[in-house]
């Protein structure tokens, strides 16, 4: 078993799925094997990636709250269906917009931070100088920003569904005279945890392809300071399509499957 | 990382053998059938003009890139050939001082030599600490542990990649053009860094170099790689006095640093030819 892991996770070449399979090879390879994942870097980088992009998500949060109780309460309020406005924020929130807005806001952020920074260490020779020192560079770049983002996006998703909550509840209860305990108790009651569960899955899924794109971008940069912008770019745009593909897969086998 | 340390390689004892060594990129030959061998102790140059292929031959040394053919035997193992495991242990033998320093950017002065003391040894971080500082006062740069890479200059870089490339007290130290750049001092410094590292030390260096006055200081032996109509070939090898009284006109013009004579500074005229006609 350990030598048969240690061989594939040095099969050489440079393709997206061989990243992948190499990530999954280090986490199996960690967990049976001490000081290959270390807390400290995990940590530091939870920090970078995660908590430092929590008030722009906040904001995007509290913004789509905002919108979605404004947007709703004219077509709703015509009906007299004013009181499943905080139905409709919560399940939109839980269900689709919050794992989608806050990724495509950590695609932007820390999906562009990593390419870019793992492609200038490449155009440095930094990278080089990993494998020089028989540091795998998988294992010390790509694995401590994969757990930290595969924690954290989860993460500020239930935060940014929190806030977007929250944002709707300040339409609710400043525009349409709405008292709080009947927003909250809409909003929570309504959902099902299977709601915030698809929503989970969907970030989970999200926060993979954001950054093995961004590690794999910016592994293969070639060109030096054009490469880097080349990378960064295409790091954003395909990780925003690809999560887009993947909401709609998701959505539909969640819909017509589960 | 790996569990025994290997026994280190007798003094006089072969650390170092490339034999018939080629490299083609496309259809063109970088490295055309070079031979040569190291031994422990010494300080070898290899010397040329700019693209003559040294930095090629220099990533197969260092396993960043695998020959078209011929073998590189390093510490007795080929490592053309060997599993990138075993490379791995290969490399925790020698240091590698890179042209640029290759620092990492986000860390301190500190940090970067204590990189492969942290992933590679079990010591306690107040020993790797001390460590750090010694390499550091082995370059000249003592007090520089907290600075980070960009509030440094040049020389000061590549004096901190040489204090990476000795931190695990490797037994083989590959440098990469470790003087260009830099002004006379400066180059007297590192050369003097590369000597006592030899000397004192008892490492064994293997430098890539153009810098005459800086190769002749430094080396024990010498090789020169040619360009133009000898690209990739070894046109000379031997000791400093050897190569200053060797006769080929190819390691005479590049020692005298002459614009006129074999080594082309221009396409041949058939060469030339087929370039206009899309031939080449």
């Amino acid at each position: 078993m350990k030598l048969s892991l240690q061989s594939l996770l040095n099969v050489e070449g440079n393709g997206y799925g061989l990243l992948n399979v190499r990530i999954f090879g280090w986490i199996l390879y960690g967990l049976t094997r001490r000081g290959i994942l270390v807390p400290s870097q995990i940590l530091a980088q939870m920090i970078r990636i995660g908590v430092q992009a929590l008030p722009m998500a906040s904001l995007v949060a509290l913004s789509v709250g905002f919108i979605l109780a404004m947007q709703s309460s004219t077509e709703l309020g015509k009906l007299g269906a004013d009181s499943f406005i905080p139905d409709l924020v919560s399940l939109s929130l839980m269900r689709e917009l919050g794992p989608l807005l806050i990724a495509i806001i950590v695609v932007g952020r820390s999906g562009s931070a990593v390419a870019a920074e793992i492609g200038t260490m490449k155009v440095n020779e930094e990278i080089e100088a990993l494998r020089v020192m028989a540091i795998p560079p998988i294992r010390y770049l790509v694995i401590p920003r994969y757990i930290a983002l595969m924690i954290m996006l989860p993460c500020l998703t239930i935060f940014g569904n929190c806030i977007g909550l929250a944002g709707g509840w300040a339409v609710c209860a400043g525009t349409l005279g709405m008292s709080t305990s009947f927003y909250i108790m809409h909003a929570v009651q309504r959902p099902e945890v299977w709601d915030l569960y698809s929503g989970l899955i969907k970030s989970v899924v999200f926060a993979h392809i954001l950054i093995t794109i961004a590690c794999y971008q910016g592994l293969n940069v070639e060109g030096g300071a054009e490469g880097v912008g080349r990378a960064t770019t295409a790091s954003v745009v395909y990780s925003i399509l690809w999560i887009i593909i993947a909401d709609a897969l998701l959505t539909g086998l969640f819909y017509f499957v589960l | 990382m790996n569990s025994a340390k290997p026994k280190p390689t007798p003094p006089g004892e072969v650390i170092l053998e490339v034999k018939d060594l080629v490299q083609i990129y496309g259809k063109r030959p970088v490295l055309n059938g070079i031979s040569f061998q190291v031994r422990k102790g010494e300080t070898f140059v290899i010397m040329g003009g700019s693209g003559c292929g040294k930095t090629t031959l220099l990533r197969n040394l260092i396993g960043a890139q695998r020959p078209t053919s011929g073998s590189i035997h390093l510490f007795g193992e080929d490592i053309t050939k060997i599993s990138p495991q075993d490379l791995d242990r290969i490399r925790l033998r020698f240091g590698m001082n890179f042209q640029f320093g290759a620092l990492f950017q986000s860390m301190t002065v500190g940090e970067n030599i204590a990189l492969p003391l942290q992933e590679h040894s079990q010591v306690d971080p107040s020993l790797i600490e001390m460590v750090v500082k010694m390499k550091l006062e082995l370059v000249g740069l003592t007090g520089f542990e907290n600075f980070k890479p960009t509030e440094l200059s040049g020389g000061m870089r590549k004096r901190v990649g040489l204090a990476r490339a000795l931190a695990l007290d490797p037994e083989l130290v590959f440098s990469d053009e470790p003087t260009s750049g830099l002004d006379p001092v400066m180059t007297a410094v590192v050369d003097q860094l590369t000597l006592d590292s030899t000397r004192k030390i008892g490492v064994t260096a293997v430098v890539v170099s153009h810098d005459m006055t800086s190769c002749f200081r430094i080396a024990t032996r010498l090789l020169m790689l040619g360009s133009g109509p000898r690209q990739g070939e070894v046109v000379a090898e031997g000791t400093p006095e050897e190569m200053k009284i060797n006769p080929d006109p190819f390691l005479q013009q590049f020692l005298r640093g002459e614009a006129d004579g074999p080594i082309p500074f221009r396409l041949s005229q058939d060469d030339y030819l087929k370039h206009l006609l899309g031939d080449g």
